[in-house]
């Protein structure tokens, strides 16, 4: 595999300038925290395909550290992040299918952790179809995951998201959703019931999201604070 | 400035970058390691990785933080790859019965010497930097980028496994 | 681990050059050998010299230049913290209620901080565990490049270790780590998902309000 990671090496210096810029970053920050030589080798290998399929490097360069710094052996580290690679791509081709050409790595990175919980292309295309712009998919992305795992299905996680981004719902308040979820559940409703709240958007606190109280009146619903008045 | 010289082609001025660190930081290394010839490799090595990257280097004047860094993990590495050979059973000291106080010190300095190798990398090194090089712990947390409790919690754990190896043998 | 193998808080202090209480002479004579050991082995430490010099020196004369790259950023971005308002406790006791804890200034320009400044929004985030035997207990993570013994939890009341952290909006994976080699979850995360190292990783999702766990 060296001799291959080599020839595409060479075959990519003199193809794609923009190739060795990525693969130089990745080396030094690998060398920066002390992986092996053969390590490195292999990694920016890796690096050097990625960079030249236009998948970004950065989360390859994050995988391999993390494993070193977990002290797992370096056979295994460089077989776990040519696997993370495998599924990175994958997701790019599902990303690029809903029209983003240059996915930022944390796009990729979530999409790619979604589809490996079993979320499917077309829900990372929905997502990513809904969102104001790629970086807020990755998080939309990163919420229906994050949901999925409390007990809502994949169906109902990217429904959530993709209607509160269609509602023009800020990306910051989507990233609340998660905790929300879990202080529901706390307070005693199952999975199905806290799918129904983020839905109607927001757990009945709407005071609490920031827009001031008042400001988008709707009838029946519950008080900022304190107990339902008749 | 000097960095910046380097970058702007000035090979021979490393040099001067070279010598100003080997001096700071040399002790560290061998203390690290515990021998010579080891700790002026990875400080080699350590160099030769910082002239290569040098270019990404954000900041010109931090060239030392920076630059120990490497150097932390060359010295690292050097361990971790020693740590198969447990050596701790050669260690075999004379009872501390001899008059000559020289060679005392030199029994001393042997058992702590091997006492070290037992510790984590992570301790050693907090250890090293403490008593060793005697700096302070707002020094070691500027150059490792660690906190000061969490360094204290390194040297302490490495105090008192040194106390226990020690007793073993002195 | 008995009390004979560990040396007691003020004979630390002592060795620290704190203040400290009163030491027993048994312990005085333990930390005092110590340190005389640390003598001598520091006074047999060879000193590394101008042999070195020459030797990087000849390496990199063969080596492509170091070239300056034009347009290289700063190292730290302003980073403005903003501080919200806390979340109204809900009924059931088992919600965390976010906790404010005064910010750490950054340990100098060139080390990392320790707290993450990619961002401009960032939010206070509580961990916690529960360890009543753990030595030590840390924290790595996509936010510190899982650097392992970097961000350090306090120990408190019943065991629970705990630490806060500032942190950026967005997804963040995690895991502690207990006395230096064991790795392992937080059970009270928004989520787990394979490592891809044959571990788990604890994800959550860090929003404007900050994090709610179980």
């Amino acid at each position: 595999m060296k001799s291959i990671g080599g020839l595409l090496t060479l075959v990519l210096l003199c193809l794609a300038p923009h190739a060795l810029t990525a693969q130089e970053g990745v080396r030094a920050q690998l060398e920066a925290r002390g992986l092996p030589a053969e390590l490195v080798g292999d990694v920016v290998a890796l690096a050097a395909d990625a960079a030249a399929q236009g998948v970004p490097t950065e989360p390859i360069a994050n995988k391999a550290i993390e494993g070193w710094a977990k002290r797992v052996p370096p056979q295994r580290i460089t077989a776990a992040v040519r696997q993370f690679y495998t599924r990175m791509v994958q997701a790019q081709i599902a990303v690029r299918a809903s029209g983003v050409a240059d996915p930022p790595g944390e796009l990729l990175a979530s999409a790619a952790e979604a589809m490996g919980r079993g979320f499917t292309q077309e829900h990372v295309g929905a997502v990513v179809e809904a969102a104001p712009e790629p970086a807020a998919a990755g998080h939309g992305l990163s919420v229906a995951t994050a949901l999925q795992a409390q007990g809502l299905g994949p169906d109902r996680a990217v429904e959530i998201v993709t209607g509160a981004m269609h509602r023009g719902q800020p990306v910051a308040e989507i990233l609340d959703m998660p905790s929300l979820a879990r202080a529901m559940q706390a307070r005693g409703l199952s999975p199905g019931q806290v799918g129904e709240q983020l839905m109607l958007g927001g757990g009945g606190m709407q005071g609490a999201h920031g827009r001031p109280p008042g400001s988008q009146p709707r009838e029946g619903q519950r008080g900022e604070r304190g107990p339902r008045r008749p | 400035m000097v960095v910046r010289r380097v970058l702007d082609g000035d090979t021979e001025l490393y040099r001067v970058l070279v010598e100003r660190y080997r001096r700071l930081f040399g002790r560290y290394a061998v203390g690290m390691l515990g021998d010579r010839d080891a700790a002026a490799d990875a400080m080699q090595e350590a160099f030769i990785r910082a002239y290569d990257s040098l270019a990404s280097l954000r900041n010109p004047d931090g060239f030392g933080h920076w630059f120990f860094r490497i150097l932390t993990n060359q010295c690292h590495n050097a361990v971790a790859r020693r740590r198969p050979t447990s050596d701790v059973a050669a260690v075999d000291l004379p009872a501390p019965d001899r008059a000559d106080r020289l060679v005392e010190q030199a029994e001393l300095g042997a058992a702590l010497e091997a006492a070290l190798k037992e510790l984590t990398p992570e301790q050693r090194e907090a250890f090293v930097m403490k008593h060793v090089d005697g700096r302070s712990y707002e020094d070691m947390a500027q150059l490792l980028g660690v906190g000061v409790d969490a360094l204290k919690m390194r040297v302490h754990r490495a105090r008192d496994a040194l106390r226990a190896s020690l007793r073993g043998r002195t | 681990m008995s009390e004979g193998n560990r040396l007691s808080q003020n004979a630390h202090r002592y060795l620290d050059g704190e203040p400290h209480g009163e030491l027993p002479e048994a312990e005085r004579v333990q930390t005092d050998r110590l340190l005389e050991a640390v003598r001598a082995y520091g006074e047999s430490l060879p000193a590394l010299d101008e042999t070195l010099d020459d030797a990087v020196l000849a390496a990199v004369r063969h080596r492509r230049p170091a070239r300056r790259r034009t347009g290289w950023r700063w190292l730290m971005e302003p980073r403005e913290v903003r501080m919200r308002p806390i979340w109204a406790p809900l009924a059931a006791a088992a919600a965390v209620v976010l906790l404010w804890v005064g910010t750490r200034g950054p340990l100098g320009p060139e080390a990392p901080a320790l707290t993450p400044t990619v961002a401009a929004d960032t939010v206070f985030v509580r961990f916690e565990l529960m360890a009543p035997n753990a030595r030590d207990v840390w924290l790595a993570g996509s936010f510190n490049d899982w650097r392992a013994e970097q961000l350090p939890l306090a120990a408190g009341a019943g065991g629970v270790w705990s630490t806060t952290l500032a942190l950026p909006l967005g997804e963040h994976q995690y895991q502690f780590v207990v006395d230096g080699e064991r790795w392992i979850p937080d059970p009270t995360a928004h989520a787990q998902v394979d490592d891809g190292f044959g571990g788990t990783n604890s994800v959550i999702v860090v929003g404007p309000k900050g994090v709610v766990r179980s």
